[in-house]
């Protein structure tokens, strides 16, 4: 109260009649936010807009000439470019591998260490460290274990019996090899999420339920799975979108090879853009990949909301 | 209030103004980040500072592996450096874009400079319709280097011995690398160029044996690896890298700087990694093949932008790092294309950690190489190349059909 009568008494002392109450709220309010309104702004907002007007021109960065050219961009990507069409596949494959797989080991995990006993932190947070670890170091270290000859899974591998391949060098491993080192990276993250959901989950239905003759799974399956069900969507919607946008971990671990097997959508942009200086294309493309997860999501969404009714 | 401001905001205006008449900065990208490199180009600048009173020069560092797109942001970004260490595969890009400035005239007009003194093939990429866009500062054979305590292992004569004896060849180079692998458990015997042989430097992989055979990569618009002279070459490699087990294979690392593989391809700047390998080590020319000696030439020039705020006096600084003196100073790590100081004995004897006659070689294959071809869309070529490649070095790999698709990828961009 009175550091609230002591600021009336201060702006009209500074001679501003017009300061009102209400005001100067909402001028406090925008200067607090001000920070983070103009980062957005400029680093998020405006290139967003950017490229939208960027994708309907043909703009080489290095000599610096844009025209605009309309929708030819979006027209050579669709219908003139089989690599577009090669690249999305790859793209899909991957949230395929991973979204499922991702969300299974996750949710396991959090099954698993949601209730205290002796060690769990620790298991918790062996699970999560790699969430917080670099990613390039994650794909550098994992490079080197999965060579063919010399790498510590072939070793490993070796010890019962199985000759493994050169998992990088492969098309399909490699797919499959940066899938998994992916999803180990990431798990955690959705695994944290889920043993927050199963922690606020009173005790109270499952104790009912099995004070019914409930078995373990017919807990899991009736009362579980479905509580958890909002967690589970928003956890897809994050990992589907994540997958589309990989790109560290492919340009680290296999550069989008071998033989463009594991040339996803972002690192093609990224090469588009960066290394072949088609700024004008890169930008088309962009807006195609938002499109694409744009639509995945509201897909997801509107299924959810087709189950829940 | 008011006046306060102003005052202050042309207190800071006039200081700005004053600055930039007072002292002019030049800015030079370079990808060397080596102490002793940027010692000997500090120094050179401060000969030319003593000149130049109230002129800067700063070198600015961008690692190699991103140097040709960081250099690309800054142009894009209105920001292009005053000078550009420019590495000849960026170079047809730069050039037709019209961002070179034409620094011929600066040059000739030095006094002392003589132009003609540069060998022409070293200009050849540098000079297009009487007009200079790039001074060759570096033009640096591929050289093989070997791990002498490997050699001796397998109780052989290292390759420069071979050399001295004529002997040194492409089925040599072959036999001695399976002999070397098998003396030497666990490590290999030959590994491609940093190690990057199936990824960033295909390219380099394949071009000294191509050529070794009489063929190239690509010439006149043509691709060139599909023709028989390439295809003996590259099947010799596969053969290498999957039937002797002598070549790294794909996705393994076998670091010849850390011991693990008995030779590998690279240029006299990596020498200055040497001292610290911890084994007997030397140089040795690229072993010949049908088509007789063939050395492969990497080469740098120093451009001037022509954007820049100060063109005239960084081409007065390009005439100097590249005048007969300082081309001698830079000689020990960045070959000259100085005709007057390749035959030089400063030269010969200029780099402490290479012994004279094998300094020979290195000045012999400049005189006698050939630059890695070029191309104003070497990205783009790579990027085609990349997956076909990438289908070549596999075990089963039929390598004439490899190479023919190779070929089909990236004709079209040639």
């Amino acid at each position: 109260m009175a550091g609230k009568a002591f600021r009336d008494n201060a702006a009209r002392a500074a001679g501003a009649p017009w300061l009102t109450l209400k005001t100067r709220e909402m001028l406090e309010a925008w200067l607090f936010v001000s920070p983070t309104l103009i980062g957005f702004l400029i680093f998020f907002l405006g290139p967003l807009v950017a490229i939208f007007y960027y994708s309907t021109t043909e703009w080489n960065l290095l000599s610096q000439q844009a025209t605009f050219v309309g929708l030819r961009n979006f027209h050579n990507v669709l219908l003139e470019n089989p690599d577009f069409w090669h690249v999305v596949r790859n793209s899909v494959i991957f949230a395929l591998g991973l979204v499922p797989l991702n969300m299974a080991l996750a949710l396991s995990l959090a099954l698993a260490l949601s209730r205290p006993f002796f060690g769990v932190v620790f298991f918790r947070t062996v699970f999560f460290a790699p969430v917080v670890t670099s990613a390039i170091a994650w794909a550098i270290v994992w490079k080197f274990m999965l060579q063919g000859e010399g790498g510590a899974v072939n070793q490993m591998l070796a010890w019962i019996g199985i000759n493994g391949p050169n998992w990088l060098r492969e098309p399909n491993w490699a797919m499959a090899a940066v899938i998994v080192t992916r999803v180990i990276k990431m798990v955690g993250l959705n695994m944290i999420l889920y043993i927050a959901a199963l922690q606020s989950i009173p005790r109270d239905y499952e104790e009912a339920a099995t004070l019914e003759g409930a078995s373990r799974w017919q807990v899991f399956r009736m009362i579980t799975w479905p509580l958890l069900a909002p967690t589970t969507l928003v956890i897809m919607v994050l990992t589907t979108i994540g997958s589309f946008k990989v790109f560290d971990h492919i340009y680290q671990m296999t550069g989008g090879g071998p033989e463009n097997g594991t040339l996803v959508l972002a690192f093609y942009i990224y090469q588009q853009g960066f290394k072949f200086f088609n700024v004008g294309y890169a930008a088309a493309l962009a807006l195609i990949m938002f499109v694409i997860v744009m639509a995945l999501t509201l897909v997801q969404v509107m299924l959810r909301r087709r189950d829940m009714e | 209030m008011k006046t306060a401001i102003k005052l202050a905001l042309s207190a800071v205006a006039l200081c700005a103004l004053s600055a930039q008449s007072m002292a002019q900065e030049l800015r030079m990208t370079v990808w060397t980040g080596n102490e002793a490199h940027l010692k000997m180009l500090n120094g050179i600048a401060a000969g030319f500072i003593a000149k130049h009173p109230g002129v800067t020069v700063k070198f600015e560092t961008v690692p190699v592996a991103d140097y040709t797109q960081k250099l690309t942001f800054q142009v894009a970004g209105g920001n292009a450096p005053d000078i550009a260490w420019m590495m000849e595969d960026a170079a047809p890009a730069f050039e037709n874009a019209g961002l070179l400035m034409d620094i011929g005239p600066t040059l000739k007009a030095t006094e002392g400079y003589n132009f003609e003194d540069f060998s022409e093939p070293a200009m050849a990429l540098w000079q297009k319709d009487g007009k200079v866009y790039g001074m060759p500062f570096s033009t640096s054979p591929f050289l093989i280097y070997y791990n002498k305590d490997m050699f001796d292992k397998a109780g052989l004569e290292d390759p420069n011995q071979l050399a001295a004896k004529g002997e040194w060849n492409m089925q040599k180079f072959q036999e001695v690398a399976k002999k070397v692998t098998d003396a030497n458990p666990g490590k290999w015997g030959f590994e491609f160029k940093d190690g990057e042989g199936y990824a960033s430097r295909m390219t380099h992989a394949l071009l000294p044996p191509v050529r070794a055979y009489g063929g190239d990569l690509w010439a006149n618009g043509q691709c060139g690896l599909d023709k028989p002279e390439a295809v003996a070459a590259v099947k010799q490699l596969h053969d290498m890298v999957f039937k002797d087990k002598s070549i790294v294979p794909p996705g393994e690392q076998g670091d010849y700087f850390s011991g693990n593989s008995a030779m590998t391809v690279n240029q006299i700047s990596r020498a200055s990694k040497m001292p610290e390998a911890g084994f007997k080590w030397g140089i040795a020319p690229l072993p010949s093949g049908p088509a007789g000696e063939a050395p492969v030439i990497g080469q740098a020039a120093l451009t001037v932008f022509a954007s820049g705020k100060n063109t005239e006096l960084a081409a007065q600084l390009v005439a100097e790092m590249t005048s007969r003196d300082n081309v001698a100073v830079m000689a020990q790590f960045f070959p000259p294309a100085r005709k007057s100081v390749l035959e030089s004995n400063a030269f010969v004897n200029s780099n402490k950690l290479i012994p004279p006659e094998q300094m020979k070689s290195v000045a012999a294959a400049i005189v006698n190489g050939r630059v890695h071809p070029s191309h104003e869309h070497v990205p783009q070529i790579f990027a085609a190349m990349a997956p076909r490649v990438d289908a070549l070095w596999r075990a089963d790999a039929n390598v004439e059909d490899a190479l023919k698709g190779v070929c089909a990828a990236i004709q079209p961009l040639l």
